[in-house]
C-alpha cells in the first residue's frame, strides 16, 4: 500500500519534472542557450578571486542603471529649446518619483566614471591587460572615451545656464583641433549657433549611438572575458598560470569556449531532461 | 620580453590551475559581484536623495534656507543672451578645463584641447604593447607603479585646481573698474569706462584677466595691455562680435549690443599697460 503511494507520488514527480523540462530542452535543442547559460554561471574561475574583480560587474550595474533610469527620463522628455527646461522641472517636481529617477541618472553617471577608472586602475595594477588580455584592455579604453562622451552629450540636455555654457565652450574647444576641429564642432552645433538643432543631435547621440555602442563593446568585451578568465591577484601564492616556465604545454590547441567543456550542452553538462 | 611561446604557455597553465583548483563562479564569485552591485544602487540612491533633500525648487534658493550640498537640481534656464555666466563642465572634465588656464591662446591651446589628451589616449590604448613583460607583481614593475602614481596624482591635482577655481563674482569685479581706470590712465574716457563695467559685469573675467582681477582659463589672454597692440577700434569691435571669423573658435560670441561692442572696444584701446 504505502509502496504505491510512493511510487504513484514519484510518477506524478517526474510528470511535473517532465514539464518543467520540456520548455527548457526545447530552448536548448534550438539554440544552445541553455548550455550557455550554464557554462556562464557553473564556469570556474581562479580561486582567489576576490572583491577587487567585482568592479567590473560593478560598473555594468551602474550601466544598467544609467539605461533603465534613461529610458524612464525619455518617456517625459522634451528634446527642445523651448520646452527641455520645463520638462526637466516637471519630472524633478511633479512626477511620482521622478526626482528619483532623474537624480539617479545624474548621479549615476558620476558613479559609472568613477567606477570605470577605479575598474581599470585594477586592471593595470594586476597587471590584468598583459596577453592574452590585450584587445580587452584597449575595448576598455575605448569604454572609458565612449562613456566620457555619453556624459558631455547628457550634460546639455537639462538646457540651463550650467548645460548651455559648458556645452558652448565644449564644442569650442573641439573645433580648436587640426583639419577635422572646424567640421566637428559644426556637425554637433548643427548650425552656426547652439539652438534646437544641437540638442536633437545630443539626444540622438546620448539616447541611440553611443549606448548602442557602448552596449556593443560591453558585450565584446564580457565575451572576452568569459572566454580568457580574469587574472589571479599577482601577490596570491596560489596565482592561477604562475610559475610556467620550464613547463611542457600540454594543450590540445582548443581553447576557451571551444572546448569540448564549453560547448557541451544541458544533458552532458549533468541536466537530467 | 617574454617570447609568444611562454606567454602561450602560461596561458595554458593558467587554463589548467583554474580547472583544477578553480571556483565555481556561482555562488562564490556571483555572491561578491551581487553585493558590490547593491551597494553600488545604493550609493547612487543615497546620494540622489542627500542631493534632492538639501535642495530646493527654486535654483537661486540654494543658500537661503537650503544647504544644497551637492548643489541645486538645475540653475537658471539657457539664455544665450546672458554673458555673465561662468562655463564649467562635469567635475570628470575638470582635469581637461584646468589643463587649458595652462595653456595660453592661441599659440599653445592647442596641447591642452588636443595635443596632452590625444597623446593619453594613444598611450592607455598602446599600454599593453609599451608593457611586454611577464612580471605583474607590483615590487617588480617599478615603472609601472611610478607611472600610475603620478598619472593619479596629476589626474587628482588637474581635478581638485579646476573645482576649486577662484571665479571672481561680477559684483566684485565692477568694484574693480575706478581702480583699473586709474592705473591705465583712461579714468577721463567716459566710453572706455562705461566698457570697463560691462567687461567687469559680463563675465569676461572668467576667462580673461585684467590688471590681475579674474581666471585665465580656456587660454584666454590678459587684457591688461591689448590697447597697445597697435590694433584699431574697429578690430576690436568686429572680433568681440564675432570672434570665429578671426580663428579664435574657443571664446563664444556673446550677444552685445553695437553700442556695448563700442563701448569695450574704446576700453580695449585704452588700456595700455598700467602705469
Amino acid at each position: 500500500m504505502a509502496v504505491a503511494a510512493r511510487n504513484k507520488k514519484s510518477a506524478r514527480r517526474r510528470q511535473l519534472e517532465a514539464a518543467i523540462n520540456y520548455p527548457i530542452d526545447w530552448l536548448e535543442e534550438r539554440s544552445g542557450l541553455v548550455g550557455g547559460i550554464k557554462y556562464f554561471i557553473f564556469r570556474k574561475v581562479p580561486g582567489d578571486t576576490n572583491w577587487f574583480h567585482t568592479l567590473g560587474s560593478a560598473t555594468l550595474t551602474a550601466f544598467l542603471v544609467q539605461a533603465l533610469t534613461g529610458a524612464i527620463l525619455a518617456m517625459y522628455y522634451k528634446p527642445d529649446p523651448q520646452s527641455a527646461y520645463q520638462s526637466i522641472q516637471h519630472i524633478t517636481n511633479d512626477i511620482t518619483l521622478g526626482w528619483l529617477v532623474r537624480g539617479m541618472h545624474k548621479w549615476g553617471a558620476s558613479v559609472f566614471i568613477i567606477l570605470m577608472f577605479f575598474h581599470m586602475a585594477r586592471v593595470f595594477l594586476f597587471g590584468a591587460y598583459k596577453y592574452p588580455r590585450e584587445l580587452n584592455w584597449i575595448i576598455g579604453v575605448m569604454l572609458l572615451a565612449i562613456g566620457m562622451l555619453e556624459g558631455f552629450t547628457g550634460y546639455l540636455l537639462p538646457w540651463d545656464q550650467t548645460a548651455y555654457w559648458a556645452t558652448v565652450v565644449g564644442i569650442n574647444l573641439n573645433g580648436t583641433a587640426p583639419f577635422l576641429g572646424p567640421f566637428l564642432a559644426d556637425f554637433l552645433r548643427g548650425g552656426a549657433e547652439i539652438g534646437g538643432e544641437t540638442i536633437s543631435r545630443f539626444y540622438a547621440m546620448h539616447m541611440l549611438l553611443i549606448p548602442g555602442l557602448i552596449f556593443a563593446l560591453i558585450g565584446l568585451h564580457l565575451y572576452l572575458v568569459i572566454r580568457l578568465g580574469v587574472t589571479s591577484p599577482p601577490w596570491s601564492s596560489a596565482a592561477a598560470g604562475s610559475e610556467a616556465a620550464g613547463e611542457e604545454p600540454r594543450t590540445n590547441g582548443r581553447s576557451g569556449l571551444t572546448q569540448p567543456a564549453a560547448r557541451s550542452g544541458w544533458r552532458r553538462n549533468g541536466g537530467e531532461g | 620580453m617574454a617570447s609568444t611561446d611562454d606567454w602561450r604557455r602560461q596561458f595554458t597553465k593558467y587554463k589548467e590551475d583554474v580547472k583544477e583548483r578553480g571556483k565555481p563562479f556561482y555562488p562564490y564569485a556571483m555572491f561578491h559581484d551581487t553585493v558590490m552591485s547593491l551597494v553600488v544602487v545604493s550609493v547612487i540612491i543615497g546620494v540622489t536623495c542627500v542631493w534632492y533633500f538639501t535642495s530646493g525648487e527654486d535654483p537661486s534658493s540654494c543658500g537661503s534656507g537650503h544647504s544644497c550640498l551637492l548643489g541645486p537640481r538645475y540653475s537658471d534656464p539657457a539664455d544665450p543672451a546672458t554673458t555673465n555666466f561662468v562655463p564649467r563642465p562635469d567635475w570628470y572634465f575638470y582635469f581637461l578645463f584646468y589643463l587649458l588656464r595652462i595653456f595660453k591662446w592661441p599659440d599653445s591651446v592647442i596641447l591642452g584641447t588636443v595635443g596632452i589628451p590625444t597623446i593619453a589616449l594613444i598611450i592607455a590604448f598602446m599600454l599593453p604593447f609599451f608593457d611586454r613583460r611577464m612580471e605583474r607583481r607590483l615590487t617588480r614593475r617599478p615603472v609601472a607603479v611610478i607611472g600610475a602614481i603620478l598619472v593619479v596624482l596629476s589626474m587628482g591635482v588637474l581635478t581638485y585646481k579646476g573645482a576649486t577655481a577662484h571665479e571672481a563674482l561680477a559684483s566684485e569685479v565692477v568694484g574693480a573698474v575706478p581702480t583699473w581706470a586709474q592705473r591705465e590712465g583712461f579714468a577721463g574716457n567716459a566710453e572706455a569706462i562705461a566698457g570697463a563695467k560691462i567687461f567687469a559685469s559680463s563675465g569676461c573675467t572668467a576667462c580673461h584677466t585684467y590688471l590681475g582681477t579674474g581666471s585665465s582659463n580656456q587660454g584666454a589672454p590678459d587684457l591688461s595691455a591689448e590697447g597697445s597692440k597697435g590694433r584699431d577700434k574697429q578690430f576690436f569691435t568686429s572680433y568681440i562680435r564675432d570672434p570665429s571669423k578671426f580663428g579664435n573658435n574657443v571664446m563664444p560670441k556673446f550677444g552685445f549690443s553695437d553700442q556695448q561692442l563700442g563701448q569695450l572696444a574704446a576700453f580695449l584701446l585704452a588700456s595700455k599697460g598700467p602705469k
